[in-house]
């Protein structure tokens, strides 16, 4: 199928959701810390369940190979704290600054700038053989050579294990948060969740048809535009490229049919602030082999140990910079007076 | 408007995105005093939702979220009185 078509269809469809509920990792994970929010936190959290569900049943049914990340522990570890501290400076996850910028937000598409930027020079320029000997003097895989999954290391059926994972983690979080369970009208945090993992399975088959044998992303579509863009590299716009492209409009309409675009640029020291912040996203990603997208939506389902170790390091990267950043600082202006 | 509620405190957070807006409001009312209202205005979407939300959790009261133009939003707090 043409990949034109199909990442767009696809980017216009989540960009629509993202904006909609708000979807943005940066903020989930920044709001436990900082406000005690789990809202979003649990919108990531469905999202990856119902993204968990669909691989195992297309995976059994021989719809989608899977396509795992490698463990890169080093690259993991370094690559993906360094993109979670970026993400707090950039104000946003890589979806998130993304689908920002179809709101009319400034400060978004310079952190996408510093984004395309930051991960084009790790992944093609200077900074390339810092990420790539991280990668691989760190690198472990199975005795066959395949990449480390839960299920393989475990050595159990990918496609059982997922549903065991489902069923657990849905038991578990009924029994902690049932009172929280209700659905909810409209756009709220069981919407987007469902909607997000919905986006991801689709996702899978559409691009693998394109040639691209993986779920969403983000960074790759970025660096790869910015490539066209500068006509760096004669190749034409992939499916990725596509995809990214289409959640900024799908973002533009759910906006414009909300009311709530609205060009906004902030002071020019914060527009300086997000750039620096994609840089050190883009930076992160292209070492650490994804962004949140490819390596949390994307890659956590696939159970891939890579991804998870990344997951974690993205996660204790935001919380540290969250911290120095906005609880510090919130504490001493609580206590001036 | 004869139900008119004059605000204490107007703090202005248009053009600021997350988590500022949600920063100033906790901030500015943890120093106001037991029925003192706080007026926030401001423009950015996750905001407008996750702050009535919170600021209810911590015991104020959300009196009025008011849309003005496009994406622009005019929240009241009544303060709990952290500070007392």
């Amino acid at each position: 199928m043409d990949p034109v078509i199909t990442g767009l269809f696809v980017g216009v469809f989540v960009g629509f959701v993202m904006q909609r509920g708000r979807f943005c990792m940066n903020s989930a994970f920044r709001d436990i810390i900082l406000l005690k929010d789990y809202t979003l936190i649990k919108t990531v959290v469905l999202a990856l369940l119902v993204g968990l569900a669909g691989f195992a049943i297309m995976a059994y049914a021989g719809v989608i190979t899977l396509n795992p990340k490698p463990l890169w522990w080093g690259a993991n570890l370094i690559g993906s704290f360094i993109f979670g501290i970026g993400m707090v400076i950039a104000g946003g996850c890589a979806s998130g600054i993304t689908y920002r910028i179809g709101e009319g937000m400034v400060g978004a598409m310079t952190a996408v700038l510093g984004l395309a930027i930051g991960g084009y020079l790790t992944a093609a320029g200077f900074l390339n053989g810092i990420a790539s000997s991280l990668q691989t003097s760190t690198k472990i895989t199975a005795a066959d050579g395949s990449n480390l999954t839960l299920a393989n290391v475990l050595g159990i059926n990918y496609s059982v294990l997922a549903l065991i994972i489902v069923v657990i983690v849905v038991v578990i979080w009924y029994i902690i948060d049932r009172k929280n369970f209700e659905a909810d009208a409209g756009w709220g945090w069981m919407t987007t969740g469902f909607l997000i993992g919905l986006g991801s399975i689709l996702a899978f088959p559409l691009s693998a048809a394109a040639g691209r044998n993986y779920p969403l992303g983000i960074t790759a579509g970025w660096v790869g535009t910015v490539k066209k863009v500068l006509n760096i590299s004669e190749v034409s716009f992939s499916w990725i490229a596509w995809l990214v492209i289409g959640i900024v409009v799908g973002s533009f309409i759910a906006a414009l049919i909300a009311k709530e675009f609205k060009l906004r640029a902030p002071a020019i020291r914060v527009l300086v602030q997000t750039f620096v912040g994609g840089l050190l996203m883009g930076f992160g990603a292209v070492t650490s082999g994804g962004c949140n997208i490819g390596h949390i939506l994307s890659g956590v389902p696939q159970l891939s140990l890579g991804s998870i170790l990344a997951a974690i390091s993205i996660i204790l990267g935001a919380w540290l910079m969250s911290y120095i950043m906005f609880v510090l600082p919130m504490k001493r202006a609580e206590s001036e007076d | 408007m004869s139900d008119e509620i004059i605000p204490t405190k107007t703090i202005d957070e248009c053009g600021k995105i997350c988590p500022y807006p949600d920063m100033d409001t906790m901030t500015a009312l943890k120093k106001m005093g037991k029925g003192e209202v706080l007026e926030v205005l401001l423009d950015y979407p996750l905001s407008v939702e996750r702050i009535p939300r919170n600021m209810k959790k911590q015991g104020h009261k959300v009196l009025k979220v008011e849309r003005l133009e496009g994406p622009n939003h005019r929240i009241l707090i009544e303060a709990y009185g952290l500070k007392d």
